[in-house]
């Protein structure tokens, strides 16, 4: 790893925001909250760690929030068309939606691999793609699970040994598996390379297009896995959910410390910002502040970060 | 070193700010041993649950206890996200405004879970037998009222209805309406499509059925909201002499399109009285008392002839003194 000194302030933030939200709310150190809030940001984080290796490549995907609609809607029409009484028709629906994300990735990726079109507009335009044909599915009205499908609601409902959510295993795993692609290979030292400066990657001889296109599946792949642990949690695919999920994982990223013109950014710190936003929407929450004053204390904590980040590079 | 610095700055900027909302928002364990309640709505962006919010709040205040009012923004999962943070926070009861009336099934599972009776307000869930009651209005009769009204002007009305088909509420709207329109054999509707059930949301969508349809002669937007976002549509195609708009709400705003004549009817929904309904019904609960499951809130027609008499009496029921507690 290329250095762990930047997440000393976001630890420090975050016993900083626990201890302070603690005044308000006795109980919220306790471990049920405590698991409470690990299954609250799983969802977030997954979108989070892709989207770190988009922008730390010097991408950006605006197309998550919509595909993980998108995903939803596929892998429940999978699940319920099949007309089977069991479970396991839930592996089919998993692996179609995540080919259709991965569909998505790999056409941002190719786009911004091949053209001169900013990864921006890409994304903006799959995004009212993968929107559109997630309303596409049932009239745009929500999509129930049956009950019998226990497998899919259990991805998003199930504790294991009833204490550990499922998707907080899968957010665990993901971590390390982006984790280790980022620090330990040379794919991830690419990544690094071609978001410190593009040029100089490309006369190095780094694959660039073929590691442009893999950030953009990997980022999409893992939007596919939250987009059915959201709908699982939902016990249904929602046509119109997902709005604004690109946002709210852009933030975790930034707080991060994953620097928005690309090469600079880690996965730890990219879990700890999903960390503080989870814990910002909790606590603010259960402290009971009124919900116009939310949004402005989040505001602050992310342009407050960045502030540090900028400071960082100077 | 200098981003230790910065981190210590914002650190304390933190502080400060937070414990500035602390003093204005008074945490509920400072006041007293009062009860601590909580509601989530779809959203706040709607005068709607504002005045439902005042009606509820009104209640529980009178009784000494304290609500907490949050904004899924439209959100499923920050809608679940926020109820679980309510139960485990320790609320002794949560109303909820679902987003997704099926969706919220699992919120609901962990409030009996955990013993927490959930109210249900405004708009229905498909899972009732999860939920101690239901409040809301008469929207099939919303529905019905609105088409009656139409059909007294415009008895063979092209019309195209602005839905949001993800609130059962809605979905009830539209049914009665269709219901209603059926017994009018030159009456039709042209289309059925998505106004968001917003200002914002309406707009665009009613552009472009104006677009589509030349010979539509009414809507049925299925707020107020989308009404007056139908309303700037057509006003800005010159087309509001040609097309009458009828809704169901009741909002300042909506009655305030009706005086201007630009409005035909709102069937009105009184929210401060559902809030207050809810309200009491769950603490009658606490009391140990039955609670019917389904209960509807009356809802009323407003035209230009009784716009400034409904308003008159919106006024009263705002500035009504609350009941005493208990009573």
């Amino acid at each position: 790893m290329r250095t762990t000194r930047h997440l000393v302030p976001l630890v420090g933030a975050i016993v900083v925001l626990l201890l302070l939200f603690r005044l308000w709310v006795p109980n919220l150190l306790s471990p049920e909250n405590l698991i409470d809030l690990t299954q609250q940001i799983s969802v977030n984080a997954i979108i989070a760690f892709g989207m770190t290796l988009v922008i730390l490549t010097g991408g950006i995907d605006l197309s998550v929030g919509a595909v993980l609609a998108l995903v939803g809607t596929a892998s429940v029409f999978v699940l319920t068309s099949s007309g089977g009484q069991s479970p396991w028709w839930a592996i089919p629906a998993m692996l179609a939606g995540v080919a259709v994300a991965a569909l998505f990735g790999a056409f941002n990726g190719i786009f911004a691999a091949k053209t001169k079109i900013p990864p921006f507009i890409i994304t903006l335009a799959t995004m009212l793609i993968a929107r559109g044909a997630a309303l596409g599915f049932n009239e745009g009205r929500p999509m129930p699970i049956p009950d019998h499908q226990t497998i899919f609601l259990g991805l998003g409902n199930g504790r294991i040994a009833g204490v550990l959510p499922v998707p907080v295993l899968v957010m665990l795993i993901a971590f390390v598996l982006t984790a280790v692609l980022l620090h330990y290979t040379k794919i991830g030292r690419h990544f690094y390379g071609i978001g410190g400066s593009f040029e100089a990657a490309r006369l190095s001889g780094i694959p660039v297009g073929r590691n442009t296109v893999l950030v953009y599946i990997v980022c999409a792949a893992l939007t596919g896995i939250a987009g059915m642990i959201n709908t699982s949690q939902l016990y249904s695919a929602e046509p119109s959910s997902g709005a604004g999920f690109e946002l709210n994982a852009i933030a975790a990223v930034v707080v991060g410390g994953t620097s928005f013109s690309g090469g600079i950014g880690t996965m730890p710190g990219t879990l700890l910002g999903a960390i503080i936003i989870g814990i910002l929407d909790k606590g603010l929450n259960q402290a009971g502040v009124h919900f116009s004053l939310q949004y402005v204390v989040k505001g602050l904590v992310i342009l407050g970060a960045v502030f540090i980040d900028v400071l960082r590079r100077k | 070193m200098k981003t230790r610095g910065v981190a210590a700055a914002i650190g304390v900027l933190l502080v400060l700010g937070m414990s500035g909302c602390g003093k204005q928002q008074a945490a509920p364990e400072e006041k007293g041993k009062g009860r601590l309640f909580g509601v989530v709505y779809q959203t706040m962006n709607n005068p709607f649950f504002v005045d439902l919010n005042d009606g509820m709040k009104q209640v529980i205040e009178a009784h000494g206890d304290q609500l907490i009012t949050l904004d899924s923004q439209f959100n499923s999962l920050k809608q679940k996200n926020d109820i679980s943070d309510l139960m485990l926070k320790g609320v002794s009861g949560v109303f909820i405004n679902p987003v997704n009336w099926e969706g919220i099934k699992g919120s609901l599972l962990q409030g009996k879970e955990k013993g927490v009776p959930c109210v249900v307000i405004d708009a229905p869930v498909k899972d009732e037998d999860l939920v101690l009651c239901q409040v809301a209005s008469d929207n099939v009769e919303a529905g019905r009222l609105a088409a009656r009204a139409l059909a007294q002007v415009k008895p063979d009305a092209k019309v195209v209805i602005l839905h949001l088909s993800v609130n059962k509420a809605c979905i009830d709207r539209v049914a009665g309406f269709q219901e209603e329109a059926a017994k009018y054999p030159d009456m039709k509707i042209l289309d059925i499509q998505e106004g968001k059930g917003s200002t914002e949301g309406a707009r665009p969508v009613m552009r472009d059925l104006l677009g589509r349809f030349p010979e539509l002669t009414a809507v049925f937007p299925i707020n107020d909201p989308s009404a007056l976002g139908a309303i700037s549509a057509l006003e800005s195609a010159g087309k509001l002499n040609d097309v009458t708009v009828v809704t169901v709400d009741g909002s300042a705003e909506g009655v305030g399109a009706i005086k201007a004549g630009k409005l035909h009817s709102t069937s009105a929904q009184s929210p401060r009285e559902i809030g207050r309904v809810a309200a009491e019904k769950l603490y009658e609960h606490l009391e140990g008392k039955p609670v019917e499951k389904d209960i509807k809130i009356p809802v009323e027609l407003v035209t230009k002839e009784n716009a400034d008499a409904y308003l008159q009496k919106r006024e009263s029921a705002a500035s009504a003194v609350p009941a005493a507690p208990g009573a």
